[in-house]
């Protein structure tokens, strides 16, 4: 519910996106136009996911039976 | 027992004091007749009545151990039985709400023991224990058989094969976890979580994890979960407890919705030693919830150090790209160099050969030019006024220049020039002399 309209790539995709963009470019029939391309979004990708390592926090939420999610509190750090 | 249980025990008793409880009495005896003569003769009812007081208030509940024979179960859902040694036999009866809670029924001849009251069923006179609990004897008697039970049929069904079991998603940013929203063991999922992946997004549901009902509950909150979408993993489990307190997790409504999950299963059920049903039937085991997730989620040191490296990698990867590519295109150029001296020779020869091909061509053109060159010459002097003068003409003009063709051009004294092949002279007319007729 926080998340304002940051980008919503979740970290799972990046991390996997950047085992493809390294497999790509060390593959021989990658363009060197490409391999830029590849090299610029991968940075971008490292970017982020630090980022978002550094400062995410934990979100519990309990799931209703209406389906929907309501944030549960921990009682105890 | 049976010593106690003489008629002058209740010989001071009003047996007929509780009449909501003798359906059988014979309407026709009325309490109040007179006796005849004789020995007092009590009624079959009075007689049961009486004994059935006298033991159902004498003797407390208690265990008694011995092996099961005659195991049958009435549609209402009642076992009847009986509990044998060597040389006696007590009729039992388990009323279905008690029956209910049992892992199995057991089969014949287990040795169990069981706990109850006795009772007399008047209309018989026949006495029974009335049981409220029944164990298997040994550590865990009737569990350990329920247990394998339902394991062999799983088995059989291979809902246990090995290669049904999903790999976890490596980076999950969703962990479902069902368990009680009381319990330790979510508190223990959510501190470890949140110290090594505090960008996941943990979505519980709650659930009563023990007690009767329970499988059934757990397992409605694993659906509810997967049907959400809102889970990548789901950690199923709770804290350590007995056997009895852990069992909802080796009932079958538990172990299917878990093998039907489309996400995978972690199964966290106490502590290590209890392996149960769910442990066997998730895609993973873990001995605790904590460990559970920590199986689930990366450690966020461990990604940010992979990470660290990989702007190194994707910088050679691009240098190993433009090496190759340069390689390439060298080789590409050599292999053209190479189609060119094969077509044409080497190339010091098609030099020459070029040279000596242009040096002929040069040549038949000048001698062309030269040939065509004395022709257009020859020509053009027949058409000069000075060829004309060569064959003795001589022109006349005016000092103006004009040229003087006719004899009116030419009044007495006039001067003028003639122009003569080899110069030009002064001359003064002296007079017309003829003019030629017709002109």
């Amino acid at each position: 519910m926080t998340d304002a309209k940051q980008d919503k790539t979740s970290l799972e995709e990046r991390l996997r996106r950047l085992d493809e963009i390294l497999a790509r470019m060390e593959s021989d029939d990658v363009s060197l136009e490409d391999a830029l391309r590849l090299f610029e979004e991968g940075v971008s990708h490292v970017r982020e996911a630090e980022r978002v390592l550094s400062t995410a926090e934990l979100r519990v939420e309990e799931l209703l039976t209406s389906g929907e999610t309501r944030p549960l509190e921990s009682d105890e750090g | 027992m049976d010593d106690d249980l003489s008629l002058d025990l209740f010989g001071d008793d009003e047996p007929d004091t509780e009449p909501e409880t003798e359906p059988e009495t014979p309407p026709g005896e009325a309490e109040g007749a007179p006796q005849p003569p004789g020995p007092k003769v009590w009624s079959v009812s009075q007689v049961n009545r009486a004994v059935r007081g006298l033991l159902e208030d004498s003797v407390e509940p208690l265990w008694i151990g011995g092996e099961v024979g005659g195991w049958t179960r009435s549609r209402a859902g009642h076992r009847y039985f009986t509990l044998k040694d060597d040389r006696a036999q007590l009729r039992c009866v388990m009323f279905a709400r008690e029956a209910e809670l049992l892992p199995t029924d057991p089969a014949e001849g287990t040795q169990v023991r069981v706990f109850g009251e006795l009772a007399l069923y008047e209309a018989r006179g026949e006495y029974q224990l009335v049981v409220r609990r029944l164990e298997g004897e040994g550590a865990e008697g009737l569990w350990r058989l329920a247990f394998e039970k339902l394991r062999a049929k799983l088995e059989a069904e291979g809902l246990l094969d090995a290669q049904l079991k999903r790999p976890l998603p490596a980076y999950p940013a969703r962990v479902g976890v069902v368990t009680s929203l009381e319990g330790a063991a979510l508190r223990d999922i959510v501190s470890v979580l949140d110290r090594r992946a505090p960008w996941t997004r943990v979505v519980v549901r709650g659930t009563r994890v023990q007690g009767e009902g329970a499988s059934l509950e757990i397992a409605s909150a694993i659906r509810a979960l997967a049907e959400s979408g809102l889970a990548d993993v789901i950690i199923v489990g709770r804290g350590g407890g007995s056997v009895e307190d852990l069992w909802a997790f080796n009932e079958e409504p538990v172990a299917r919705a878990m093998a039907e999950s489309p996400v995978p299963v972690v199964s966290a059920v106490g502590h290590e030693v209890d392996v149960t049903i769910s442990d066997l039937v998730a895609d993973l085991r873990a001995p605790t919830p904590s460990a559970a997730a920590e199986a689930v989620v990366p450690d966020s040191q461990a990604v940010l150090i992979g990470l660290r490296r990989v702007p190194g990698q994707l910088g050679r990867a691009l240098r190993g790209v433009s090496d190759r590519r340069r390689s390439l295109i060298e080789g590409r150029l050599a292999s053209l160099a190479r189609t060119m001296v094969r077509r044409f020779g080497p190339p010091r020869q098609a030099m020459d050969r070029a040279m000596n091909r242009l040096e002929r061509a040069t040549r038949a053109t000048a001698q062309e030019r030269r040939r065509r060159l004395g022709t257009v010459a020859a020509r053009l002097e027949a058409l000069s006024p000075l060829a004309t003068l060569h064959r003795g003409y001589s022109v006349a003009h005016a000092p103006d220049g004009r040229i003087l063709r006719r004899v009116a051009d030419f009044p007495v004294d006039t001067t003028f020039e003639l122009r003569v092949l080899d110069g030009t002279v002064a001359a003064k007319a002296t007079g017309p002399l003829r003019r030629e007729p017709g002109s």
